[in-house]
């Protein structure tokens, strides 16, 4: 094996767990990340122009981003909209003696809550709540200034508080 | 500092993303504006639910299979056109490093008993089979097709068992000649990691594994059924003696 393939994989192999869950977040379905995944690690290996040495994580998911993102452009549809993921029947009213699978359904509610939100948002919390990455990283992965990833988790983040009930827009007192 | 400024921000000193001032003036407006510090409890609460649901979606075995596979393709690809002057220097110089330390190391072991003169034997080739573009024969993650490709080729049929569900990835089969003695060498990956698997007719009676350490790379070497067997990576030992009892048990 070519040593060049052998650095390639050392440095970009560490990350496919990273490209996979947020290509999964993307898309939404299991078979379309995996595609996403191989196609973004093969465009890795040839786009070694646009790799400057900088952080090979963010590159990679920069890639993985892209790539994801032309498929929803491609493929969105209403039908792939509301299919989303199997199993998320509106909760029943009457309160479950089973505490795990309260804990299961309220977990599954997050779950779904991101699932729902517009990619830009959805991207966004996945990188920093999911993923840890820091403001200058996700700037990073998203091709966007510090202050707009700022403000896009500030709105994903009070999309979320709306959707998971709980909590209502929070008036401000006028100063 | 008012309840619009602050908005934005309260996610900011969430995330740690502010500097001390900056910190300092937003606690300000908190134990100020109860509001604001409603939603920065909820924002709290949120984060907190989020990382305990462990939302991160794993890929499965099968995925890195694939994409092994895909990049054999690649490597055989006659149009293929390397340039890698964006490699990270670090990871370069790093696996500079490790090459020459074993290479190094190995005019040390030619001295001594067969079985060292072997041992190095196997490490040379290792590493020149990870040096070289042609690191395999047959290039096949189907154990069907790596194993049949031996037949008349050797004397002996190899172990060329699927071990993906123990996360050893079948990369494919060549052809060496080890203390001129024709040998099959089987290519499995672990993780970024590969393993070579030597095997090679033995006259002598079966024996236990046995681990060496050689230059940063390890070999474990054994005899069962009249066949020696060598397997070399630089994989964690504890690694490669799991690997190794897996070949075992299949014979």
């Amino acid at each position: 094996m070519d040593t060049k393939v052998r650095i390639f994989e050392l440095t970009m192999w560490p990350h496919m767990r990273a490209a996979y869950n947020l290509a999964r977040w993307l898309v939404r379905n299991d078979h379309d990340a995996e595609d996403i995944v191989q196609e973004s690690f093969l465009k890795a290996y040839k786009a070694q122009e646009s790799f400057r040495g900088s952080e090979a994580k963010t590159w990679m998911l920069s890639i993985v981003r892209n790539t994801a993102m032309d498929f929803l452009r491609r493929y969105k549809s209403p039908i792939t909209m509301t299919l989303d993921e199997p199993g998320y029947e509106p909760q029943d009213d009457s309160p479950d003696p089973e505490r795990v699978l309260l804990e299961q359904s309220r977990r599954d509610r997050v779950r779904q809550a991101i699932s729902h939100l517009e990619p830009e948002f959805r991207e966004a919390i996945v990188l920093r709540e999911i993923e840890g990455l820091s403001y200058k990283e996700i700037a990073a992965v998203l091709n966007i200034p510090m202050g707009t990833v700022m403000s896009r988790l500030s709105r994903a983040r009070n999309l979320l508080l709306v959707e998971l009930g709980g909590t209502k827009e929070v008036q401000h007192d006028l100063r | 500092m008012t309840c619009a400024e602050a908005g934005p921000l309260l996610h900011a000193r969430l995330d740690n993303e502010l500097d001390m001032a900056g910190a300092a003036s937003i606690d300000l407006h908190l134990s100020d504006c109860r509001a604001c510090a409603a939603q920065y409890t909820a924002l709290e609460n949120l984060h907190q639910e989020i990382t305990e649901a462990d939302l991160a979606y794993t890929p499965g075995i099968a995925l890195e299979r694939k994409l092994a596979a895909r990049f054999l393709e690649e490597e055989k690809s006659p149009t293929r056109f390397w340039r890698w002057n964006w490699l990270n220097a670090s990871v370069m110089a790093a696996a500079a490093v490790a090459v020459v330390a074993a290479i190094v190391s190995i005019p040390m072991l030619r001295t001594g008993r067969e079985t060292e003169t072997v041992a190095a034997e196997i490490l040379d080739n290792h590493l020149r089979a990870l040096q070289a573009v042609h690191q395999v024969d047959v290039p096949s993650s189907d154990q069907h097709t790596v194993k049949p490709w031996f037949q008349g080729k050797t004397a002996f049929s190899p172990p060329v068992p699927d071990l993906t569900k123990d996360d050893f990835i079948l990369i494919g089969g060549r052809l060496e000649v080890i203390h001129q003695q024709p040998a099959a060498a089987i290519v499995y990956r672990r993780r970024q990691h590969v393993i070579d698997l030597y095997v090679s007719p033995s006259a002598g009676s079966d024996s236990k594994t046995q681990l060496r350490d050689l230059g940063g790379y390890h070999l474990l070497r054994w005899t069962q059924n009249n066949l020696n067997y060598w397997a070399v990576s630089d994989v964690d030992p504890s690694d490669l003696r799991t690997f190794a009892d897996l070949i075992r048990v299949t014979r």
